[in-house]
């Protein structure tokens, strides 16, 4: 780590200029978003903690000449994006319908960033409503998946947010969810598993998507 | 689904419509939203409802639902009858044997489920005010639409194609005419289907060119035919799917992908297939 920052710091933004045109070519056409990892990998002499720096430069020089996109970090990779002052004038030339998201999916999808993995019947203590018919429409938007089975009666299944979801919400990875308000100094008893709330809800906010990421990658032994 | 305009619960707005009027009235997301919707015209706290007065106002709003028609739902019925519960208890002298085990306030656990819930729908509200993908920002779409390892653009792979693939990869094996080394290499096609079932664990598909590489090399001839008998075996327990890209003309082109079927998300998977073997 030491080694590649002296290196990234030695060159100036000019001195990376034919990288940097590089890079922003492999991001511009990629379809989907493309990790520095995988940058580095097509250009010669480069880490991927360089090809970060030139997307830090990129987006600089973006800004400068007032350019109508710049390159995100969502779901692990680099995308270049729309600035959102054009989407009235882009919505209308979009092949397919604008993204709409209910209440009822918005607040569905929330608990499922928290609390994931989590069984349907969880959601529906939360929302205090039937989820079913929110559930079928996340999953076919691909915005959440069946993250496995919980290993009781039944095995219910278990749901957890995709990779489409950190797309669509701007998101690098899941650690990246604001943290969830406390409310542990209210003192108020949770539920009967939850005994000590002043202890479980800060770790909620913080741990809760940190941990969840790692499940996500090992997805087939998802199971709890 | 309309978004709530909580601040006119009752004020059912009548449009004109073929047969008559629709009566369109503000939606609560459930019970548990019509109470925060009552509890904040109020203007009490969540952790000090004044009961009689919030249930006397929740059954109120469930009979109009009613007047109008709608269909209200189980759920607002149960909490209707927490609500009496909880106000039938509050009248009820603290019980000395139930204090230590529920605290004393009877209300405590719907505040509980109340503040949970109230925290969530802030959540919700802090996810719409992102910048969507699809909605505020658009991303590049890439060039013009390669032939994507994406299922709608693929194909299953044909026996052609599978061993075109594999005379390929024999062509560029390990060298045949080298002098003779006489070294026994027990692969098994077991082996080999321990060996992709591990690459697909932790992913949902690879490139059937992954296996025929090992450190960089090419893999020997008789590692190479393993792991293709291996792959056909797969095929064949239906634990994987062979894909391959197509042009616009259905032609297949580019690498041939392996990929996880079934049951995907099932963690049995490896099980399963054990058992099968």
């Amino acid at each position: 780590m030491n080694e590649t920052t002296a290196e990234e710091t030695s060159e100036t933004p000019m001195e990376r200029e034919p990288q940097r045109r590089i890079v922003e070519a492999v991001i511009l056409s990629s379809p989907d978003p493309i990790s520095a990892a995988r940058i580095a990998e097509v250009l010669p002499r480069c880490n991927p903690s360089q090809v970060r720096a030139i997307v830090r430069d990129l987006n600089e020089e973006y800004v400068a000449r007032h350019s109508a996109f710049e390159i995100w970090e969502v779901a692990g990779g680099y995308q270049m994006r729309s600035l959102p002052e054009f989407a009235p004038y882009l919505r209308q030339i979009q092949k397919t319908r604008p993204l709409r998201l209910s209440q009822a999916a918005l607040e569905t999808l929330a608990i499922i960033a928290y609390r994931q993995p989590v069984a349907r019947a969880e959601l529906e203590q939360v929302r205090g409503v039937d989820v079913g018919g929110v559930l079928h429409s996340l999953l076919e938007r691909d915005l959440i998946r069946v993250a496995g089975h919980r290993e009781v009666p039944g095995r219910p299944m278990v749901y957890g947010t995709s990779r489409r979801f950190l797309e669509v919400f701007g998101l690098a990875k899941l650690g990246d969810l604001p943290a969830l308000r406390e409310v542990a100094e209210l003192g108020v008893a949770d539920e009967e598993e939850e005994a000590s709330p002043a202890v479980e809800a800060p770790t909620v906010a913080s741990e809760s998507p940190e941990g969840e990421a790692t499940r996500i990658e090992c997805a087939p032994d998802g199971t709890a | 689904m309309s978004a709530p305009t909580p601040d006119a619960p009752w004020s059912a707005a009548a449009s004109p419509a073929a047969d008559g009027y629709a009566v369109k009235l503000p939606l609560f997301e459930g019970p548990l939203d019509l109470l925060l919707h009552l509890i904040r015209i109020n203007e009490v706290e969540i952790t000090d409802i004044p009961i009689a007065s919030i249930a006397e106002q929740y059954l109120a709003a469930l009979e109009l639902m009613r007047d109008l028609d709608l269909d209200v739902a189980g759920e607002y019925l149960l909490m209707a009858a927490t609500l009496a519960w909880i106000k039938s208890r509050m009248l009820l002298p603290p019980d000395p044997s139930q204090a230590d085990e529920e605290g004393g306030d009877p209300r405590a656990e719907l505040v509980a489920r109340l503040l949970e819930y109230q925290r969530f729908k802030e959540v919700a509200q802090e996810f719409d005010g992102r910048q969507l993908l699809g909605r505020d920002v658009f991303a590049a779409q890439g060039a013009e639409p390669e032939p994507l390892p994406e299922a709608e653009r693929e194909i299953e792979v044909g026996i052609f194609q599978l061993v075109e693939a594999f005379r390929k990869a024999l062509l560029r094996s390990g060298p045949k005419g080298v002098p003779h080394e006489v070294e026994v290499e027990t692969v098994t096609v077991r082996d080999r289907i321990l060996v992709v079932m591990q690459a697909l664990a932790t992913r949902e598909s690879c490139d059937f060119e992954e296996f025929l590489f090992d450190a960089g090399r090419p893999v020997s001839r008789e590692v190479l035919v393993a792991t293709f008998l291996a792959m056909l075996e797969l095929t064949r327990l239906e634990a994987i799917g062979l894909y391959q890209g197509i042009d616009a003309e259905g032609v297949p082109v580019g690498p041939i992908h392996l990929r996880r079927r079934g049951e995907i998300v099932d963690g049995t998977w490896m099980e399963r297939i054990s058992e099968l073997m």
